[in-house]
This record gives C-alpha cells, sequence and structure tokens, in this order.
C-alpha cells in the first residue's frame, strides 16, 4: 500500500519538478525577495546623505543576518502568498487544461488518492521554496555584512525554525486557495485572476481602511493576510508602526494561537472542499 | 451479472438539464470479441464511454464493466481507456508521460518500452509530446491505454485525424489487440473501419441504441432488382427458383434475396420471365451496406427488415443477433 502511494507521491513531484512554471515562480519571488528585502534598502541606506534625506530611515541591522528572519518572514503573508496561490492553481488547473485529468482519473486509484498525491507533491514542494528564500535572505545579508565590515550574527536556530514552520503554513494556505479556485473554475486563468484580485485588492483594500471603519475590523480579522501577518509578528514579520506601502500590513492583528487555528482551519477548509468537488463532478 | 458479459448497461441515462444525451441505453459486450459502437457525431458515443469510466455520473440506470461499478479501483484495474483526443503532460516526452502513468496505473516499468513497441513509437519516445503528430498522439493514447495489459480496452474513435496509411496500421493493431480474452470496445462512426475491425456491433442514435448484432446481421443481404409488369405472377415465378430466399414485391420492382452463398444469374431470370409473358424493363443488383443501414438506423423514422422481410424496430433488429 505504501509503495503504490508512493509511486503516485513520485510521479507528482516528478511532474512538479518537470513543470518550468514552478521554477519562474520560484525565481520571481527570490528576485522580488533579494531587491526589495535588500538591494534597493541597501542602496537607499548608502545613499542617504543626512538626516533629512531619502533612506535616512534605513537601518543596517535589518539588512544584517541577524535580522534575516524578520526581513523575508514579512514577504510571506504578502507576495509569497500570492506567487504560491499561482503555484496551486497550477498544481491541478493545468490538469484540466490539458485534459490529463481524465488520463489520471482512467488509471487504477480513485480521485481523492489521486488529490492526496497532488497535494503531497505541492505540500513538498513549498519546504525548498521557504528554504530557498532564506537562503537567498542569508547570501544577501552576509554579504552587506561583509561589505559594510559588521559582524556576523545568525538568528538562533528556533528562531529559524519557527519562521520556516510559520512560512510553509502561510504558503500551503495560499497554495490551498489557489488549488480550491482552479478545482471550483476548472482552470487556470480565471482561478489565477481571481486569487490575485481577492489577495492583493480585496483583502489588501479592506485591511487599509479597517483602522478607519471599526466596521471592517471583525471581518479583516477573519482575513489571510491578517492571520499570516499575525503568525509572523512575533518574529518580527509585521509591525503596528510600519508606515505605508504595498506591502507593508499594519493590523488588525489576532494572536499568534489564533492566527494558527485560524489558517489550519482554512487549509482544511480549502482541501476539504476541493477533494469533495472533484470526487463529486464529472470530467468533462 | 452473466460472466461473459465484460460491459452491461441497463437503462443507462445520462441528462445534461432538459437535454437527454443517453436515453435508457442497454449495450451487451461479450468476453473477448471487438465490439463496434457505431453512431453519428453527438449520438451519445462518448458520453457513454466516459460513463462506463466513472468519468461522469449516471443520471439514472445501471451499469456494470468488468463485473464491478464503473470508476470502481476493480473495474479500472483492468481497463485501458483512450477518450476523445489523447490527453498527456505537452513538456513531457512520450516516455515521461508513460512513466507517470505507469506509476498511477501501477504497471511495471518494464511495459512501458513493450507498449512504445506496440504502436511503433520507440524511436520517438523521448520527443517531447507537443511535438509529436495527430497520429503519434493517437498512438501514444493507444499505448497508455495498454500499459495495464487491461482485459477490457475502450477506445473513442482512435482513427480520428489518421491519414489512410495511420488508419490501416491504427485498424490492423486493433485487430490485432482484440485477439484472444481481450475485449475491445471502440467508438466509431467510420463505417468501413467497423467493418473492417468489429465482431459485433451496436448502432446509437439519439442516445438510444438503435440496433446490435453483427455486421452482417446489421447490414443486410445482396439483391437483385428487376423493374417488370405484372409483379404478382413474377413474384411467384422467382420465388419458385432454386437458391431464392426471399422476394419482396412493390413500387413496379421486384426485390430478390439469395440463400446465403447462392448467386443468381440475372440473365436466368430475364429469360424466365419473359419466357412466361412478363416484360423486364431493368435488372441491377443492390449492394447492401453498413452505410445504407447505418444512415436507415439511424435517420428520425429509421426502419429495417428483418429475416422475414418484416418491419422491424430496434428491439426486434436486436434480437436478430
Amino acid at each position: 500500500m505504501f509503495g503504490k502511494r508512493f509511486g503516485l507521491l513520485s510521479a507528482e513531484l516528478f511532474l512538479m519538478r518537470m513543470r518550468v512554471s514552478t521554477w519562474v515562480l520560484l525565481g520571481i519571488w527570490g528576485t522580488l525577495g533579494f531587491f526589495f528585502s535588500y538591494v534597493l534598502p541597501y542602496f537607499s541606506y548608502r545613499g542617504a546623505t543626512g538626516p533629512e534625506a531619502p533612506g535616512a530611515g534605513t537601518d543596517l541591522a535589518a539588512l544584517l543576518p541577524e535580522s534575516m528572519v524578520e526581513t523575508m518572514i514579512g514577504g510571506f503573508p504578502f507576495y509569497g502568498g500570492a506567487i504560491v496561490l499561482i503555484l496551486g492553481v497550477l498544481t491541478i488547473g493545468s490538469e484540466f487544461g490539458w485534459g490529463t485529468l481524465k488520463t489520471l482519473f482512467t488509471q487504477r486509484p480513485g480521485r481523492g488518492q489521486i488529490f492526496a498525491a497532488k497535494m503531497g507533491a505541492l505540500a513538498i514542494m513549498l519546504v525548498p521554496f521557504v528554504l530557498i528564500i532564506f537562503s537567498i535572505g542569508a547570501v544577501s545579508s552576509v554579504t552587506i555584512a561583509l561589505i559594510e565590515d559588521a559582524t556576523i550574527v545568525w538568528p538562533s536556530v528556533q528562531e529559524l525554525i519557527e519562521a520556516w514552520l510559520a512560512g510553509w503554513l502561510i504558503l500551503a494556505v495560499w497554495a490551498a486557495a489557489g488549488v480550491l479556485l482552479a478545482v471550483i473554475t476548472r482552470g487556470t486563468s480565471l482561478a489565477i485572476g481571481i486569487g490575485i484580485i481577492y489577495s492583493l485588492v480585496i483583502e489588501g483594500l479592506v485591511s487599509a481602511f479597517a483602522n478607519q471603519i471599526e466596521l471592517l475590523e471583525p471581518i479583516v480579522k477573519g482575513f489571510l493576510r491578517a492571520n499570516a501577518y499575525s503568525l509572523v509578528r512575533p518574529l518580527g514579520g509585521a509591525d503596528e508602526a510600519a508606515g505605508d506601502g504595498p506591502g507593508l500590513f499594519t493590523g488588525p492583528f489576532v494572536s499568534g494561537t489564533q492566527a494558527l487555528v485560524v489558517l489550519v482551519v482554512y487549509l482544511v477548509v480549502f482541501l476539504g472542499v476541493s477533494v469533495w468537488l472533484l470526487r463529486h463532478r464529472d470530467v468533462a | 451479472m452473466n460472466d461473459q458479459l465484460v460491459i452491461e448497461t441497463k437503462g443507462l441515462t445520462k441528462r445534461y438539464g432538459d437535454i437527454t444525451a443517453v436515453d435508457h441505453l442497454d449495450l451487451e459486450v461479450r468476453r473477448g470479441e471487438v465490439f463496434g459502437f457505431l453512431g453519428p457525431n453527438g449520438a451519445g458515443k462518448t458520453t457513454t464511454l466516459r460513463m462506463l469510466l466513472g468519468l461522469i455520473t449516471a443520471s439514472g440506470g445501471a451499469a456494470a464493466v468488468l463485473g464491478a461499478a464503473p470508476g470502481s479501483v476493480e473495474s479500472l484495474a483492468n481497463t485501458g481507456a483512450m477518450i476523445e483526443t489523447p490527453a498527456f503532460y505537452p513538456h513531457l516526452s512520450g516516455r515521461s508521460n508513460l512513466w507517470v502513468l505507469a506509476r498511477y496505473a501501477g504497471a511495471p516499468e518494464s511495459r512501458i518500452e513493450t507498449v512504445l513497441g506496440q504502436v511503433d513509437l520507440a524511436g520517438r519516445g523521448d520527443d517531447p509530446f507537443q511535438t509529436y503528430s495527430l497520429g503519434m498522439k493517437q498512438r501514444l493514447g493507444v499505448a497508455a491505454a495498454l500499459l495495464k495489459d487491461p482485459a477490457l480496452l475502450i477506445l473513442d474513435e482512435p482513427t480520428n485525424g489518421l491519414d489512410p496509411a495511420g488508419m490501416a496500421e491504427m485498424r490492423a493493431l486493433i485487430r490485432q489487440l482484440g485477439h484472444g480474452d481481450r475485449t475491445v470496445l471502440l467508438s466509431s462512426h467510420l463505417m468501413n473501419e467497423v467493418e473492417q475491425i468489429c465482431d459485433r456491433v451496436g448502432v446509437i442514435a439519439n442516445g438510444r441504441m438503435v440496433a446490435e448484432g453483427t455486421v452482417n446481421q446489421l447490414r443486410g443481404d445482396d439483391a437483385l432488382l428487376v423493374r417488370a409488369d405484372r409483379l404478382e405472377d413474377g413474384q411467384r415465378i422467382v420465388a419458385g427458383m432454386a437458391g431464392v430466399r426471399r422476394v419482396d414485391a412493390g413500387n413496379g420492382v421486384l426485390r430478390i434475396v439469395t440463400e446465403p452463398d447462392t448467386r443468381l444469374d440475372p440473365a436466368y431470370v430475364n429469360q424466365r420471365l419473359v419466357s412466361e409473358g412478363i416484360g423486364v424493363s431493368e435488372l441491377r443488383m443492390e449492394q447492401a451496406s453498413l452505410e445504407s443501414a447505418f444512415l436507415s438506423l439511424t435517420s428520425p423514422d429509421h426502419h429495417t427488415q428483418n429475416e422475414n422481410g418484416e418491419l422491424a424496430t430496434r428491439k426486434e433488429v436486436a434480437h436478430v443477433r
């Protein structure tokens, strides 16, 4: 039994590995993280000529290895989530587009097993996503430390592991959201469109008004974005006092435990509804 | 369920809103035969096959495939299928696509080379699927269907888009695959394909099975047509000739059907009729064809003749087999 299941999982991992879009998405995120978390802030820091000059607020400490976790984890609830949402959509939406779902469904395993194999592969693939993004942070921060002749102090192992786990969970929830959208729309284009609009526009705009309109606050506290930022807040990945910016979230926050529970519930619901639909709907 | 029936449906129905795509379909496919599922475009062939594979659920009726529910692990374990156009991962090679499917099918990897060889694709197995011609895609589809070395092979219009040489190769392959215990259910709208390949044929039109039998049973008999006067006298004279099985008269024409393997010389018929004072103005052979039978069966007011020369409905024809 285990052998057969591993057979499906290895097939799905192979498919995911061979899909160019997987590596393109990772490349985009890595590039975004590199430029927006290190290159631009560093040039901003170097370019500041006085206390009032642009970039004067940039703190060198935020660019050094000791701050790597808080610098990198902040991107997970924002563009990291949007990118893996696309990965989730492609994982199953492409199968609708290519018609390969019907090919798989006429093999031996049941639909639930096929879905489980796909989700297993997706979950495993998110591990290198997390590790590579943090590796980019590590290399970038060490490079800056060497250039600035600063002391290299690494975050603690516990902090790193917490960050990796939190990052993985956030990515898993967003990827599951992509999977659900792909299953509902039976394709990729509409699913990606809806997903991006929801994650960046709807959640983003409503969240932006939540601190001004009291009525919105309980709604925003149920959002993926709010819970993801709340989860990484203890790691320094979100700050109520942060200024404005497309990638900044200033609240409302919930407790870390509540965020963890809400995200897990989201994950279970997204995957549960997806597998139910996949098992009960006709495959054209 | 009868052990000899690999596929059995009773009253199988599929509705999409107000549209009934498959309407109370009764189908029986026997072990070891190549069964042709013949019907015009939109008749409900592919919808039926999808139901048999569990890709879509039936709105009504019952079906069993290899003694199990359609789409169940038990039935799929011994069923290979290619439905409509072959669907594979475009960026992967043919061989890699088969590797993925072998993992899903629980088939040994050694089967990959075997089936690639069977469909003559071994030389192009490492090329990406997206670079394949339509014929190669169809052959890879058949190869994938064969991975499990299945007891039942379901092929939906496998010669679609192939050139004449490709069609001939594919038909020879299907004929060869249908040897022995393996059962093949072949969906097609091509008469000559079905005539060449199939042991038995079911004809579907507007979602209903309108006829089922061997190719010869559905095709009917060749006949000698004689345009003559005094038809009743002529019918009596011809009916007394050796080897004549049936003589129908109507519209100024005698339609003469002989016993199998018996040939009636038109010159002799002409001579006998003329010698009895019956004027004959035309004699010609009417070649029976599956195509004419098919067109007749699938027309809205279809009818055909049974062995006794009577008009027969769908059910009666089904009983002919």
